[in-house]
């Protein structure tokens, strides 16, 4: 691997989103307010290059952590440094520059186009926007390479088409294509082919690999869907109620898991491999919101080894081998 | 420039399909060349104070017999073609305009820009709009220009409020995300996606409204407010008010063209609202 | 052996003013007692297409072909005998039992319209007795019988759609993508439970699903479907290990693995062919990798081969 490891390339810190909750028909002490704390307490680093994959379930703020990267919303606090400069002052001083840092696939590739554009229109638009070409003519030809280069053809017929008109495998293309005219160096991909036939993902996912790594990107990339997250990813981060539980490259997270939720969840996960259908790990209830979740672990509620302790204070993380790290008090 | 001739003719193609807006289109074409080639299909100067005086149909010439000014009804009724589409479409333009741009920013900025609008919006419409405008003509004047404006400058709120409803729910769109990823401004996703997604019950509205613009402006002349110097079909209405019984021709011909004209624009609007319906425009081509 | 449920030769064609969509063509399937199968296809498969015109539930389409259950057709039976069948023979949980309830009507009074459709002398005791019986079944507290829909999450919603839909005890269950809106824990804990329960419950299900792994972890036999044909049938080990049809080679191809070994996931190139046309020959010939001159001129019929396996490929029969 190329790169040097003074300063990890993406550094988010202590981010986190709170959404103020009203909970009509409770009385609110002074300064007692109740908050959905999507995203809480994030720190993560990105190399330059990295896959990160970030798994959890419905809830766990994944979806909003991805939001909060690419300033689709401001963070209630925290600040994510990339290459050493604060995002929030990037997207202060100068917004266009921080959208062509970051980019993002999005989970639909349906609507991510407006119907009423041909697809010309829509790919010639964020290069007119961040002047990129000096003519109409060579935008055009970038974005025809562009298409041409990953089996979008004929490109002038697609050019000339309607998003309805195309399949979800062609736009979800086209939607990374859009995103890489930029020339990103942090990608976020939010459930990229989870609304995708499955003959048709692989396609999808090798693609944004393979331009990843042609721009060295830091991907961070969004999903449910843990067979495919192990494919695809470097290292992984598994979330659970706006926090991050346990981190480390795939193989071990996704192998040997630490955390007793990464446990129950990889044992849940209905497998392909009719053999691996087996040892369930009960996990109790359901998946809660996360309002006001605490004050200990945030899975003790529905966690079989919980024990009294858990319940007091939220676990400090422990880093085993490998920078493979985790939030449990059985690791202490 | 290619592009938009490429997506018009695209649009028009699969638009004209809905037999009401065939219907609709037709007519209002068979309309507009009619007022073009007024001089040519009139027989006498509407203008003209001719020597038959309350003449039946038929006699002496005038299709639609005359009024008591001797003006001959038919070419009158072709001149007035004229004013009730001015009538309509600038008040509909100003309308429409006015309703677009307060609706798109109010629901797509959203905040106290919204609140404040909403606020407009509701007080004006609790003011019955018609007494509205009788107000207003009576204090400024009853020039055709006065009517047009003031009843585009009274309408705008329902085109307003639809606009709203559609930028509050365009807001959340994948394609509003994904521009603002792409770092286009919020004037820029205003006037490329939200207004242009969300015209199309708007542009429905308006075409009722051009109807509901003739018919006020008929009203208005009808009470004797209309401008007396332009001829219009409400003056007319307006003018055989007295006859109704002897002349009776003065009226009603006037009477029916209006009916007429309102269907026409009523076939538009709901061919429009057929054919501009986001579902069916997605649908167009699978 | 009487099967459960046989369809011979099913055909479905959608039919609107512009043109006609022949989303089923010649299906013949049978599901014997006790077997939980898996109807696999992606978007356009017509799997749900199916499941549907087998039970009348489409209005605007032509089925010809037969649905034998119980010794008599569906197809041609008459809305009365129909009505005795549906939901006593046969009972179908939906997609998202959000949908399938009324949002205004607690659950408690729901189930008892249901259930006096069938028994319209049943007491309300009768009906809560048996309810909650089943509510135990599918891991339910006693108490959401009195519940709001929206008071409840997805996947209690769905385990109360299976609850009712065992209301009858029907010979035939058929969940119409019944965990897909779910959670992937959630999802793997009804799977889980339905398995458990079929050990104590004789239960013949058909699981329509785009999702190999759902039939992986809950059936034994999986059928698979595309462009309205069933092109591989068999037990569910040996198609996904070793899949006769080149179209189960390439789905199988595009799943990544959760614990076995990392091998480079692959795509099947090209698209669905037109549907509203008559196809010659294989419909996946265009997309296939192993295709011969045949397969464009000849429709493979379906064959049988050892272990109740079959599939409709000319190549399947030397080369597995």
């Amino acid at each position: 691997m190329m790169h040097t490891v003074e300063q990890p390339y993406i550094s988010i810190q202590n981010i986190g989103k709170w959404y103020p909750y009203k909970n009509a028909g409770r009385i609110q002490l002074f300064g007692a307010k109740s908050h959905v704390k999507a995203v809480d307490n994030v720190s993560l680093t990105i190399n330059r290059g990295e896959i990160l994959g970030v798994i959890g379930e419905s809830g766990c703020g994944k979806s909003t952590l991805g939001r909060l990267l690419t300033r689709l919303e401001d963070p209630t606090f925290g600040d994510v440094f990339i290459g050493g400069v604060s995002t929030t002052a990037m997207v202060k001083k100068d917004n266009l520059a921080f959208r062509r840092e970051v980019q993002i696939v999005f989970q639909n590739p349906f609507d991510t186009f407006t119907p009423r554009d041909i697809i010309q229109q829509i790919l010639l638009r964020p290069l007119e926007n961040h002047r990129i070409g000096s003519s109409t003519a060579e935008r055009l030809e970038i974005c025809r390479k562009a298409l041409n280069s990953y089996g979008l053809r004929p490109v002038d017929d697609i050019l000339a088409r309607y998003p309805h008109e195309l399949s979800g495998g062609q736009l979800q293309r086209i939607s990374i294509l859009r995103a890489m005219l930029l020339n990103p160096s942090f990608i976020i991909a939010d459930e990229p082919v989870s609304m995708l036939d499955m003959s048709v993902r692989a396609d999808i996912v090798n693609m944004l690999v393979d331009l990843a790594r042609v721009h060295h990107a830091a991907v961070v990339f969004i999903s449910h869907d843990i067979a495919l997250t192990r494919y695809i990813s470097d290292n992984v981060a598994v979330m659970y109620l706006g926090r991050i539980v346990e981190r480390g490259k795939a193989e071990d997270v996704l192998q040997n898991p630490l955390h007793p939720y990464t446990q129950a969840l990889l044992s849940n996960c209905t497998s392909i491999d009719p053999d691996a259908n087996n040892e369930i790990i009960p996990i109790a209830g359901e998946p809660p919101t996360p309002i006001d979740p605490g004050p200990g672990c945030y899975f003790a509620p529905r966690c079989i080894h919980a024990c009294d302790a858990c319940f007091r204070e939220y676990p400090s993380t422990v880093e085993k081998e490998n920078g493979h790290t985790a939030a449990c008090r059985l690791l202490y | 420039m290619s592009v938009f001739l490429a997506k018009a003719r695209h649009g028009i193609a699969s638009a004209l399909k809905d037999t009401q807006l065939r219907i609709g289109v037709i007519a209002i074409l068979v309309l507009i060349l009619v007022m073009i080639f007024r001089p040519v299909l009139m027989t006498v100067d509407p203008y003209y104070y001719g020597p038959d005086i309350l003449a039946a149909p038929g006699e002496n010439g005038h299709i639609l017999g005359t009024n008591k000014l001797g003006q001959d009804i038919y070419s009158m009724l072709i001149e007035g073609i004229m004013v009730s589409l001015q009538v309509a479409v600038i008040s509909a333009m100003i309308s429409g305009i006015l309703g677009v741009l307060i609706g798109g920013i109010s629901g797509y900025f959203g905040g106290k820009v919204d609140t404040v609008v909403s606020e407009i919006i509701n007080i004006f419409m609790m003011l019955p709009t018609f007494f509205l405008i009788l107000l207003i003509i009576a204090l400024f004047g009853n020039s055709i220009l006065n009517v047009m404006v003031v009843i585009g400058l009274t309408t705008w709120p329902s085109n307003a409020k639809l606009m709203r409803a559609q930028a509050l729910s365009l807001r959340e769109r994948t394609f509003v995300k994904s521009a603002i990823a792409m770092g286009e401004t919020k004037i820029q996703i205003l006037l490329k996606y939200i207004i242009p997604n969300g015209i199309f019950p708007v542009v429905a509205n308006t075409t009722m409204g051009m109807a509901w613009a003739i018919l006020t402006e008929a009203s208005l002349s009808f009470l004797g407010l209309g401008d007396p110097n332009v001829i219009s079909w409400g003056q007319m209405i307006y003018d055989g008010k007295a006859y109704l019984t002897s002349a009776w021709w003065i009226s009603t011909f006037a009477g029916l063209a209006i009916v007429l004209t309102v269907i026409i624009f009523y076939f538009l609007g709901d061919g429009l609202n057929h054919v501009l319906n986001p579902k069916y425009v997605a649908g167009r081509n699978k | 052996m009487d099967h459960v449920l046989e369809l011979k030769n099913l055909n479905v064609t959608y039919i609107n003013k512009e043109r006609k969509v022949m989303a089923v063509r010649s299906a013949s399937l049978t599901i014997d007692k006790g077997d939980a199968l898996g109807l696999v296809g992606e978007s356009g498969s017509g799997k749900t297409t199916l499941a549907m015109a087998v039970l009348r539930l489409l209005s605007q389409a032509e089925v010809t072909g037969e649905a034998i259950f119980r010794g008599n057709n569906l197809l041609t039976m008459n809305n009365e005998q129909l009505n005795q069948i549906r939901w006593t023979g046969i009972a179908v949980v939906f997609q998202k039992a959000m949908n399938s309830l009324s949002a205004v009507h607690r659950i408690r009074t729901q189930i008892e319209d249901i259930y006096r459709v069938h028994y319209p002398k049943a007491t309300a005791e009768e009906i809560a007795e048996r309810m909650k019986a089943l509510l135990r079944l599918v891991n339910m507290p006693e108490r959401v019988y009195g519940l709001y829909p929206h008071e409840m999450s997805g996947g209690m919603l769905q385990r109360i759609a299976i609850a009712i839909a065992l209301l009858h005890n029907p010979q035939l269950l058929i969940f119409d993508e019944a965990t897909t809106a779910l959670d992937v824990v959630t999802q793997g804990q009804i799977l889980h439970e339905m398995v458990e329960l079929e050990k104590t419950m004789d239960m013949t299900r058909i699981m329509i699903t785009h999702d190999m792994s759902v039939v992986a972890a809950s059936c034994n036999r999986v059928a698979v479907m595309y462009a309205g044909e069933l092109v591989e049938i068999g037990p569910v080990r040996e198609v996904i290990r070793t899949p006769l049809h080149p179209y189960t080679k390439g789905l199988m191809d595009a799943y990544p693995s959760l614990t076995g070994k990392i091998t480079a996931l692959k795509s099947i190139p090209g698209s669905l062919p037109d549907l509203s046309k008559p196809i010659i020959g294989c419909p996946f010939a265009a997309r296939c990798a192993r295709k011969i001159d045949k397969c464009y001129t000849e429709k493979p019929p379906m064959v049988a081969y050892d272990n109740g396996r079959q599939a409709a490929c000319w190549l399947a029969g030397g080369n597995a």
